[in-house]
């Protein structure tokens, strides 16, 4: 176990190191040179040589890197030339509203998903089965930003719920019931995406496990049917579970990103996308960093809990 | 013995029918016998013949869904067929344990083999939690698994096939079942370990006085455990008796058959083994006749036409179904 983990986590340091470089070259993928961007439109050629110098941009690439990325281990993501502000404070204020909206839609979804699959796997192509698979494909087909303006439509508009609706985001400092309020709506949307994930992985998986001889002995020591299902069935039938768990978050941020928009939450999708518009590329690349790692450490936090759910993993 | 023995189990007239999208299937047709108590019975068969399912449906294990069961499985004074999956869960455990084929599949992988076992013991018979732990380390010790305590807190990957198959007979044993269910309980072993399985429950047998039902396709398996023997075929009893009896007296050619395919210690080496013709056949397609009549070289116009019923050989206790028997007392005596 210990090995597994040492071996997981070189392998994730490596993995850190190849998205800093990337992040690090996005800037220079920019047309041009990053002062001419950064000096915009109509800077005279002596005051974008300046910068050029000010930069540090003649020297060589790898100098440029390591000075990034030193930067980056104290915690510096550089300041934006556009807003005069530190990268790492606009991240910082920002992320916890999408950490906040991921945590929610996952509680969501992990809570309907799970009993609903427990039910309906002891009874394959039973009725509730079928209702639940026929709904949640359903599901499936309807995009984030559809359902959100369809739940704002509805919510925020027809019932008039307060705080639900466009650009009445409350903080979570400020009162935590409206921020509460005004986060519900996007959480739900993508607890939708992630429920009808979940709920199709699990119970696959779960019909699958009921047809092993390890359930029938359970069953002939003459436990309860729920037991069977919570004790026996449900661990080793979740790492599929966990495994697309992990994946499917890294993909909520993206989804995150275009709700957050819609509904002009300032998380870090909506910074995001204001600072493309605004072309504050250091900001972009601080972004694109953040969530890059956070992908990956969320990856790696649901491969360890697969190791402890299932031990047959980390053994040789 | 004067006195008739107790019965433990009554099996009569049972039958199960698998329903399949390509018709019924009668896996188990009409079988009657009894079991006493602290008995043994060996069930022996070729793979396929239902002694699997003969077992799960005497126990009530059989899947839930697409099965039929008719006619009487008496279990300790229980109705078994038709009793509800509430009912039987009382009986299960307590009246009659199974230990099953393949302990590669049978124990769960992802829990320590000693919550495996604690939780017959704590579910079951309501025990605390350190009662359970302490029994649950005494049943591993009765089932010759080396420094218990370390061993109960293993994963069942941690452990070798027979290791795992002597933890199976733990969980069967937790509750001191009065009728032990072993479907062929060595098959999945090696050939080493294989008679120390079935040493064990012998032993297990005379101490915790139960009765044995012993299922597999490995005559000399029952040979020396049992005190009788089922023989199947196609899903219906084609020879029962006391082992002697089946053993140096048998009537039906499918029972010689199975005897001179199975090698003996005693045959000097390189004798052939004799192979039985053809293959069991499709259940799905059973002749109106008797089921093993393609297979025997004894068989006439009338084995193909009528399905012989079992009659009585003389010797008490020895049934065979069939219409041209060997003649009494031709069966080659064996080890």
């Amino acid at each position: 176990m210990l090995k597994y983990v040492t071996r997981r986590l070189l392998m994730l340091i490596g993995i850190v190191f190849v998205i800093s470089i990337g992040s690090f070259y996005l800037i220079h993928l920019l047309p041009g040179n990053p002062a001419t961007v950064i000096a915009g439109v109509g800077a005279t050629p002596e005051y974008t040589a300046k910068l050029y110098k000010l930069l540090g941009l003649n020297r060589p690439i790898y100098e440029q890197y390591f000075i990034w990325m030193g930067n980056v281990l104290h915690g510096n993501l550089g300041t934006s030339f556009i807003s005069q502000t530190s990268v790492t404070s606009v991240i910082g204020a920002a992320l916890p509203i999408d950490v906040e909206i991921i945590v929610l839609s996952q509680i969501i979804a992990f809570a309907t998903a799970i009993p609903m699959a427990m039910r309906s796997s002891r009874r394959p192509d039973g009725p509730l089965d079928r209702v639940l698979g026929a709904s949640s494909f359903t599901l499936l087909s309807i995009p984030p930003f559809v359902v959100i303006v369809m739940l704002v439509l509805l919510i925020s508009i027809k019932l008039g719920v307060p705080h639900t609706g466009p650009s009445s985001y409350v903080s979570l400092g400020t009162d935590w019931v409206a921020n509460l309020e005004s986060l519900a709506l996007p959480a739900f949307t993508l607890a939708i995406g992630s429920f009808v994930v979940y709920y199709r992985v699990l119970r696959s998986d779960l019909i699958a496990t009921l047809q092993e001889e390890f359930i029938t002995l359970a069953r002939s020591k003459g436990i309860s049917q729920r037991r069977i299902m919570w004790r026996h069935a449900f661990r080793p039938s979740s790492v599929a579970l966990l495994g697309t768990a992990g994946v499917n978050i890294g993909g909520l941020l993206a989804s995150g990103f275009i709700v957050q928009y819609l509904l002009a939450i300032p998380g870090l999708g909506y910074t995001l996308i204001t600072a493309i518009f605004n072309s504050d590329y250091l900001l972009v690349q601080g972004i694109v960093f953040v969530v890059s790692v956070g992908v990956v450490l969320i990856n790696f936090t649901f491969d360890f809990i697969i190791n402890i759910v299932d031990p047959r993993i980390s053994r040789e | 013995m004067s006195t008739e023995p107790e019965k433990l189990l009554v099996v009569e007239d049972l039958t199960t029918t698998f329903a399949t999208p390509g018709g019924p299937l009668p896996a188990v047709g009409g079988i009657s016998f009894n079991i006493n108590k602290n008995e043994t019975l060996g069930i022996v068969g070729e793979s396929g013949s239902g002694k699997t399912v003969l077992s799960r449906t005497i126990m009530g294990l059989q899947p839930r869904t697409n099965v039929t069961v008719t006619g009487s499985v008496l279990l300790n004074g229980h109705q078994i067929v038709g009793a509800s999956e509430n009912e039987k869960r009382k009986y299960w455990g307590i009246d009659v344990a199974m230990v099953f084929q393949d302990p590669m599949t049978s124990l769960n992988p992802v829990m320590r083999i000693g919550k495996q076992i604690d939780e017959s013991l704590r579910v079951r018979l309501g025990m605390s939690r350190e009662a359970a732990k302490a029994r649950a380390i005494e049943l591993l010790e009765l089932v010759g698994i080396p420094s218990p305590e370390r061993r109960y807190s293993a994963y069942p990957g941690q452990l070798s096939g027979g290791m795992r198959q002597r933890v199976v007979i733990a969980i069967a044993l937790a509750c001191s079942p009065k009728l032990l269910m072993a479907d062929e309980p060595t098959t999945g072993l090696d050939v080493t370990i294989q008679a120390q399985i079935l040493n064990l429950i012998d032993e297990l047998k005379e101490r915790l006085h139960m009765s044995v039902i012993l299922v597999t396709h490995d005559l000399g398996v029952v040979a020396t455990r049992t005190s009788r023997i089922i023989v199947m075929y196609a899903g219906r009893i084609v020879e029962i008796g006391d082992t002697r009896e089946v053993f140096t007296n048998h009537r039906m050619p499918y029972t010689r058959a199975l005897l001179e395919s199975s090698p003996k210690v005693t045959n000097p080496s390189h004798t052939r083994l004799i192979a039985i013709p053809g293959r069991p056949p499709n259940l799905m397609k059973l002749s109106a006749g008797c089921s093993f009549a393609p297979r025997c070289a004894y068989a006439t116009e009338r084995c193909h036409q009528e399905r012989p019923e079992l009659q009585s050989s003389g010797a008490p206790g020895h049934f065979f179904a069939c219409w041209n028997p060997l003649p009494a007392s031709q069966g080659a005596p064996t080890s």
